[in-house]
């Protein structure tokens, strides 16, 4: 294989991998605006610039091929001196509003500017000023004067989504980004731009003025909001989830995701969420009070043996433990049909958005569970989303035990209710569109307090009623799912999580100044 | 004018300049247009690179790469065309030579473009002519059409078998248009960005095809080149200095021009050998009454100026790189003592700043940057701290670009800051007096 030699360490590479590649895959950090994987490459932001052994002049590491015997240096004089100049020029006419700017923390300009930049602005001219607080569309705001120019938003909507309804516009330091047509982002993938963008140029309208990131809590999580399962950054403070970013999966969803998905959580943050548990207060539709949790658990397990009933049906946003465990909750109470109800969407494209809302379909599929066509009594219900299961099959499931999320769909002829936590304030499994199997991580920062999971619950519930049965944990559940020759046969990762089952709200993290 | 002393003209592609009506089919082919056509129609292709490859032809445009060597590189069995596109944009400042060939011998252009045509086996001509040149527009279309109804473009030329279309494509007035990657753009109907290189036209040009760009000085050259071959070309102006073996010499001949304060401005064509006093001084008629010449740009705007004692230099290549400056589209701009050096300097930002197409860093933020230092000065309200940042702008702009326009933004800037130096600090105000002092 031919070899580079970056900074001193002589690396292999195959053909065609440009310097930056080589260098990243080596670990060895080579700042960059306008370059992304994602994206042809533009070579215009000249961040990268490194010195190359032969070249009086820099080169851009994202746009050189590596070539064998090439020498680079990216801490040289020249290199350095380089980046140094261009930092300068990023800052000449830039506005120095991080302190309102959402992306103060989490911005590549700052960072280069601590690494790379001039301390203080030699310039003792005017900046020049661009329009602010453009409205991309409903949900993106545009600041020009933050903006450098890197085109990857332009690059995005012309590559990725071929939709084009960015350019650039006007000449020299007046230059903007534009949108093509007035009014509308067509597609449904637009808010990738905000992430995309490497300073505080555009924004998103949901996020923005929300909170400062570095008080912010970050958890690596899989979007629910279709059976695609793109991978995410769920980011939370004070019980508030605030905002949902994409996280690299080539294997599933690349860099992106959906707005759609993107702006899913509301429910989450919902002020009609169940926040206590209800047991009956008579026998009267929707009769109910609260009661603890310990509490509940005994009525539950009373209210099941009175009933000797059995069957689940399952929101098919519900995780595989979830449904293991309502699966041996009913079984231990009675005979029943394991039923999902899932919402079937109209939206889906060749891209990443499915048809198919359920997060976990294929999982509860797996598992033996069948699509609900009617309503049918049963034993355990669960319902996260109460588009997924709709009014008619949840109240005509006139469930023993419900598990739900929001108030609103409690079915008024349950027996015992339990507050059901969202899928960002729990550990489990889903399984994917294609069959894969991923995690979703609990959110410390996400959701009421001192909601319990309800795979804990459910073995509570399963042990009152059969005090033979050896209680489980999630490695318990995982061992009872791979029993499950199909559900074996997706191959089930090896997840560790976090041991703590009762979620508990975060402290905002602060950092020492 | 006495012509007596003067260093000689030799008028090949400026022949017909004069003679009226020349830019008619009927009295150029009179004057003997189209004859090298059909004498390059029954040589090969190949025959026809090496001729132009032993002219040692550069490119007219400023760059002045070999002619035939950049032909050589195109891209060949990419199951692709091949395309010609003509650079007349002549965007530059001070620079009006490809206008008078269009405007007074589009013939000769065409004839050029085909017999190009036919040795890089092209089968498409763009003409890619800026937008402010409403008439060498319209005498280009003009000649099209009639070379078309005469059977010299389109099917079958001159029952050679070769066929040929030829099109105008007017530009809309950016100077970056004349960059040749950020011209293809525009034919393409893109925003005039130069695209990064390699790949070079000549693999990866316009729509993705092998494209060959020159400029339209350079193609008229080669009807001459097929009629007397390469080597009578090579034998004029200025031979490649034997003792540098990169050199390539000067050679055929050339149109230089003259504007800015002198008494005759104009195009006139030399063998090359004259030298930049010769040009301003013989054939510009020196500075206007009672006026000193102050500095002289010997080629468009982009090269760093020379003051009056500098011009000694021969109107060659390599010979004004040797003195400091370079020879660019030989289109000289004087100017006398007159002229404010920090006004010329703030122009000249501002030219630039102004035609940044926006994508590079260092160009759309420095030469803006450096303009407005520039005109912070003009304005008495610098500093001497002021040049040093200049220099530390220089510095960053120049060479840390996709394209040349940011090198060609610091050059003539960055001369006239250190040439006269005593004229900035005499604008500025006093500096603070130290504190405590």
């Amino acid at each position: 294989m031919p070899t580079i030699t970056i900074d001193g360490r002589k690396l292999e590479f195959k053909p065609g991998q440009t310097i930056i590649q080589v260098a990243q895959a080596a670990g060895i950090e080579v700042p960059h605006y306008c370059y992304h994987p994602g994206l042809s490459v533009a070579g215009n932001c000249r961040i990268c610039m490194v010195e190359v052994e032969k070249n009086p002049r820099p080169q851009i590491a994202c746009y050189v091929q590596a070539a064998d015997g090439m020498v680079v240096h990216t801490q040289s004089a020249l290199a350095r001196e380089a980046r140094s100049g261009t930092m300068e020029m990023l800052l000449v006419n830039h506005p120095l509003d991080c302190p309102i700017c959402d992306q103060a923390g989490e911005c590549k300009l700052q960072d280069y500017a601590f690494e790379f930049g001039h301390p203080t602005t030699r310039s003792p001219v005017e900046k020049t000023h661009l329009p602010k607080a453009v409205p991309f569309g409903a949900k993106i705001v545009y600041d020009a004067e933050r903006c450098i120019k890197c085109t990857r938003c332009v690059r995005f909507t012309e590559e990725v989504t071929r939709t084009a309804e960015l350019s650039m516009g006007q000449r020299g330091d007046h230059e903007v980004v534009i949108m093509t047509s007035k009014g509308e982002f067509a597609t449904p993938y637009a808010m990738n731009i905000v992430d995309l963008c490497p300073v505080g140029a555009l924004t998103s309208r949901d996020f923005r003025f929300e909170s400062r990131v570095w008080f912010m809590d970050f958890t690596e999580s899989v979007c629910t909001g279709c059976a695609r399962g793109c991978n995410v950054t769920v980011g939370a403070r004070g019980g508030r989830f605030l905002r949902m970013t994409p996280r690299e999966n080539q294997d599933v969803n690349r860099w992106w995701m959906c707005d759609a998905g993107r702006t899913g959580y509301k429910f989450v943050n919902a002020p009609t969420r169940l926040l206590r548990p209800r047991v009956r207060a008579g026998a009267g539709a929707g009769d109910f009070r609260e009661a603890d949790w310990d509490e509940a658990v005994a009525a539950a397990a009373d209210a099941l043996r009175a009933s000797g009933r059995g069957g689940v049906l399952a929101d098919a946003g519900a995780t595989l433990e979830e449904l293991v465990a309502a699966r041996d909750l009913a079984a231990a109470s009675g005979k029943g049909d394991l039923r999902y109800a899932s919402r079937v969407g109209t939206d889906g494209d060749a891209f990443l958005v499915v048809n198919e809302k359920g997060a976990n379909q294929r999982g509860a599929e797996a598992l033996g569970f069948a699509r609900a066509t009617g309503p049918a009594p049963v034993a355990v219900l669960l319902v996260e989303r109460g588009d997924a299961v709709p009014k008619a099959l949840r109240d005509g499931a006139d469930p023993v035990v419900a598990f739900v999320t929001d108030a609103g769909d409690v079915p008024p002829t349950a027996q015992v209710v339990f507050p059901l936590p969202t899928w960002a304030e729990k550990d489990g499994l889903l399984v994917n569109v294609d069959g894969r199997v991923q995690p979703v991580r609990r959110s410390r920062a996400v959701g009421p307090r001192d909601l319990r999971a309800p795979t804990a619950v459910m073995e509570e519930v399963r042990l009152a009623l059969d005090p033979t049965a050896e209680p489980r944990d999630h490695a318990g559940l995982h061992a009872a799912l791979r029993a499950v020759p199909a559900v074996a046969a997706l191959g089930l990762p090896d997840v560790v999580f976090a041991p703590a089952p009762t979620p508990t709200v975060a402290a905002p993290r602060s950092r020492t100044r | 004018m006495a012509t007596s002393g003067l260093y000689p003209q030799t008028k090949v592609l400026s022949r017909s300049f004069d003679v009226k009506d020349g830019h008619t089919l009927a009295v150029a082919r009179e004057r003997g247009a189209y004859q090298a056509l059909e004498k390059a129609l029954k040589m090969t292709p190949a025959q026809l690179v090496d001729e132009v490859k032993k002219s040692r032809l550069r490119g007219r445009g400023g760059a002045g790469f070999p002619t035939g060597m950049k032909w050589s590189f195109v891209a060949k069995n990419t199951g692709k065309p091949t395309y010609l596109v003509l650079n007349a944009d002549e965007s530059e400042p001070g620079t009006f030579k490809d206008r008078y060939l269009m405007e007074r011998d589009p013939h000769l252009v065409l004839e050029g473009c085909l017999i190009t045509a036919w040795a890089i086996g092209a089968s498409t001509i763009f003409v890619y002519i800026r937008g402010e040149y409403p008439r060498s527009i319209a005498r280009m279309e003009k000649a099209m059409e009639e070379a078309r109804a005469a059977g010299l473009v389109g099917k079958d030329i001159l029952g050679s078998g070769f066929s040929c279309e030829a099109w105008v494509h007017p530009g809309a007035g950016a100077y970056i248009c004349g960059e040749e990657t950020g011209l293809l753009e525009s034919i393409e109907g893109k925003r005039g960005h130069p695209r990064i290189k390699p790949p070079f036209p000549a693999v990866e040009g316009v729509f993705r095809c092998p494209t060959i760009i020159n400029n339209v000085e350079t193609l008229s050259h080669v009807p001459w080149i097929v009629l007397h071959g390469g080597d009578a070309f090579a034998k004029q102006g200025i031979a490649p200095d034997p003792a540098n073996p990169r050199s390539n010499g000067t050679c055929g001949t050339k149109l230089m021009g003259v504007s800015g304060q002198v008494r005759t401005p104009g195009v006139w064509e030399f063998e090359p050998g004259i030298t930049l006093r010769e040009l301003v001084y013989g054939y510009g008629g020196g500075p206007l009454p009672g006026r000193k010449i102050k500095a002289v740009i010997p080629g468009g705007i982009s090269m760093p100026v020379l003051l009056d004692h500098e011009l000694d230099a021969k109107m060659g290549f390599d010979e004004l790189v040797k003195a400091g400056s370079g020879l660019g589209t030989a289109c000289a701009i004087v100017m006398d003592d007159s002229c404010d050096m920090v006004d010329a300097s703030v122009n000249i930002a501002h030219f630039f700043a102004h035609e940044s197409c926006g994508q590079c860093t260092p160009c759309r933020e420095g030469c803006h940057w450096m303009e407005k230092v520039l005109h912070r000065i003009a304005d008495g309200d610098g500093q001497p701290s002021d040049l040093d940042l200049l220099e530390g702008m220089f510095k960053s702009i120049e060479g840390r670009t996709i394209c040349a326009l940011a090198d060609a933004a610091v050059w003539p800037v960055r001369s006239i800051v250190r040439k006269f130096r005593a004229e900035f600090l005499a604008r500025m105000q006093p500096a603070p007096a130290p504190a405590g002092a």
